[in-house]
């Protein structure tokens, strides 16, 4: 793979892809087959240079071996009520232990996400249950971002979010 | 094995499916779907709107993972799909159309939804997420029971009209359905005109809609059931679906469609014939998402009977008929006449001034008056009719038993003068209680 320059992520765009909107990651093995798996929650550093998802370490079996071995991530942020959808891919992904402060970040995210969705009709309980998972078992994936794109449906999805990058 | 009622329910929920493919080069990719639909238990298809990185990306590789949430128990399924080709046209493009065009609705995005093909794929393997669930709701409607209940009383019914009645009373017993009604086809004109209906302010029988027009029309054009969870203008049928006039014509010959005004799910299930669709049996609720696949699945099975009953009531009257005693020939009503006009252009017949019937039916309507006026006769058989060049079936294999039933139901909703009374298998006796001048208004014209 090219190596490609990082990116930096404006504030507008930390906001959103630390607030309650859907998480998915993906990856892939050598075979040329994906990996993928819903994450609970995102940090971003200060400078908006690292970004971290949260994952459940027994669903993401697959994706954890694919990233170790490729270091290759893909990361799509959408918020269901307005559906507007960011992809941001990166090259050098690592999995890692919780840092401080990350459980509350994935209780934080929790709560979020159920206020999100329960106006469109889903109930807190279905909502908390496709996102629970015991601490001990929550693992994070962490990457520098060298590509992002408005994935929102229309004309402009898959342009990149910040020109001359991606 | 492969949990395709949890994936079919996935696929029909509001959670949206997420796609994962990998790059040639091994770069991943992550994105929503818009629309998945299962198609039998070894394939599903996703919706193909834009050019985008998942489609470049399955051209090159065709591995991907469809990931999804079961709306009830909220179980997340890997599925691993390998895939095959693009549909553009056929039952699967028709039903993910519409099915799209509801969504697109539902979810402001009509104008941005467009269905550019139906993706293919193989599934390979379905991965259980591990995870927690939350315990099935019990459903509804139990279906195998329902269905049972249903099916075993249409055989017990004696002819067309009754048993589309047997199965309309079935589907709000058994299945809670309110609003249906059946519309049989006219291949001839490529129209559909409505037999039998359930839960409208008017039965809307005689009512027409053409084939190909709103997801009963593309029901009857595609053979596929077309199930649609979410209201959209794009399906919908105006109040008065109108025919286009034609010059010499009276003005108003179209009976309103009788559909809800505000659906909120409908489905078309086509009622199988030996080449085109006999007709459509319609569903709809003013409920988002009423109809599962189970309902679906469940109709489907209906109308195979229906069908096959259907051709049963004619492979009978080609058997032959009741032995019929002579009756004596009536004596011919008294009192004021009633004008009885007939349009040759669209064979329409009105009463007075009241439009009644058209087509096919208006000829048999013509043929019966016409032979009672000259002959006195009152007493007709089914078998005669389907001889009877006047009446100008399409052909042989015409379904002369629905314009039967059409005809019946018009002129006893019109609380008409003239009515039809069934006296027999395929026999039926004209009684027209006034005298009638009957007028042919093209006469000369041609």
């Amino acid at each position: 793979m090219p190596s490609a320059a990082p990116i930096h992520l404006g504030p507008d765009y930390v906001r959103f892809m630390t607030g309650g909107v859907s998480i998915n990651t993906g990856s892939g093995g050598s075979d040329g087959l994906p990996s993928q798996c819903r994450a609970f929650g995102c940090r971003v550093d200060a400078e908006g240079g690292r970004i971290t998802v949260f994952l459940a370490a027994p669903q993401a079996a697959d994706l954890l071996r694919d990233v170790t071995r490729s270091q290759a991530v893909a990361v799509v942020f959408s918020d269901p009520p307005t559906h507007r959808t960011m992809q941001v891919k990166g090259r050098d992904a690592r999995v890692e232990s919780l840092a401080e402060g990350d459980l509350a970040r994935v209780s934080a995210y929790r709560t979020a996400f159920v206020q999100c969705l329960l106006p469109l009709g889903f109930t807190e309980s279905t909502v908390r249950a496709f996102l629970d998972c015991p601490d001990e078992q929550l693992v994070a994936v962490t990457f520098t971002p060298d590509a992002a794109f408005n994935q929102t449906p229309g004309a402009q999805a898959g342009t990149p979010l910040i020109p001359g990058a991606g | 094995m492969i949990p395709f009622r949890a994936l079919r329910d996935c696929l029909d929920g509001a959670i949206p499916g997420v796609v994962s493919t990998c790059a040639p080069d091994g770069t991943p990719n992550v994105a929503y779907m818009s629309q998945g639909q299962y198609v039998d238990s070894q394939h599903l298809a996703l919706s193909y709107q834009f050019f985008n990185r998942t489609r470049q990306n399955i051209l090159a590789n065709p591995h991907a993972i469809l990931g999804l949430i079961h709306p009830q128990t909220a179980q997340q399924y890997r599925v691993r799909l390998t895939y095959e080709r693009t549909e553009t046209a056929g039952p699967i493009f028709e039903s993910m159309k519409a099915k799209l065009a509801g969504i697109a609705s539902h979810t402001g995005m009509s104008g941005v939804f467009r269905l550019l093909g139906s993706d293919l794929y193989r599934i390979d393997q379905v991965e259980v997420v591990p995870g927690t669930t939350l315990p099935a709701p019990v459903p509804a409607v139990d279906y195998l029971p329902a269905l049972r209940a249903c099916m075993e009383r249409l055989p017990a019914t004696p002819d067309a009209e009754s048993l589309l009645d047997t199965l309309l009373d079935g589907l709000e017993r058994h299945f809670g359905i309110e609003h249906a009604l059946v519309m049989m086809l006219d291949p001839g004109r490529a129209r559909l005109y409505t037999v039998a209906s359930r839960g409208y302010a008017t039965s809307g029988v005689g009512s027409e809609i053409q084939v190909g027009d709103g997801v009963i029309g593309v029901a009857a054009r595609e053979r596929v059931p077309i199930r649609i969870s979410h209201m959209t203008s794009e399906y919908a049928y105006g109040l008065a679906m109108r025919e286009g006039a034609a010059p010499g014509l009276p003005p108003d010959t179209e009976i309103p469609f009788p559909g809800l005004a505000a659906p909120g799910s409908q489905l078309a299930v086509p009622i199988p014939g030996v080449r085109e669709p006999l007709g459509v049996l319609f569903v709809e609720s003013p409920t988002e998402m009423r109809f599962s696949h189970a309902d679906e699945d469940a109709l489907v099975a209906l109308v195979a009977q229906v069908g096959a009953l259907f051709r049963l009531f004619l492979a009978e009257l080609e058997l032959g008929e009741e032995a019929q005693p002579m009756v004596e020939k009536e004596p011919h009503p008294s009192g004021t006449p009633l004008r009885v006009r007939r349009f040759a252009s669209n064979d329409s017949v009105f009463l007075g001034d009241d439009y009644l019937i058209k087509g096919v039916a208006g000829n048999i309507l013509w043929t019966l008056l016409q032979d009672h006026q000259a002959l006195g006769r009152t007493q007709f058989s089914n078998r005669e009719l389907r001889a009877d060049p006047r009446v100008r079936l399409p052909d042989q294999s015409d379904n002369l038993e629905a314009r039967l039933v059409l005809l019946h139901r018009r002129l006893a909703e019109r609380q008409a003068c003239v009515q039809l009374e069934k006296t027999g298998r395929g026999r039926f006796r004209l009684v027209v209680c006034r005298p009638l001048e009957l007028e042919d208004m093209d006469l000369g014209m041609a």
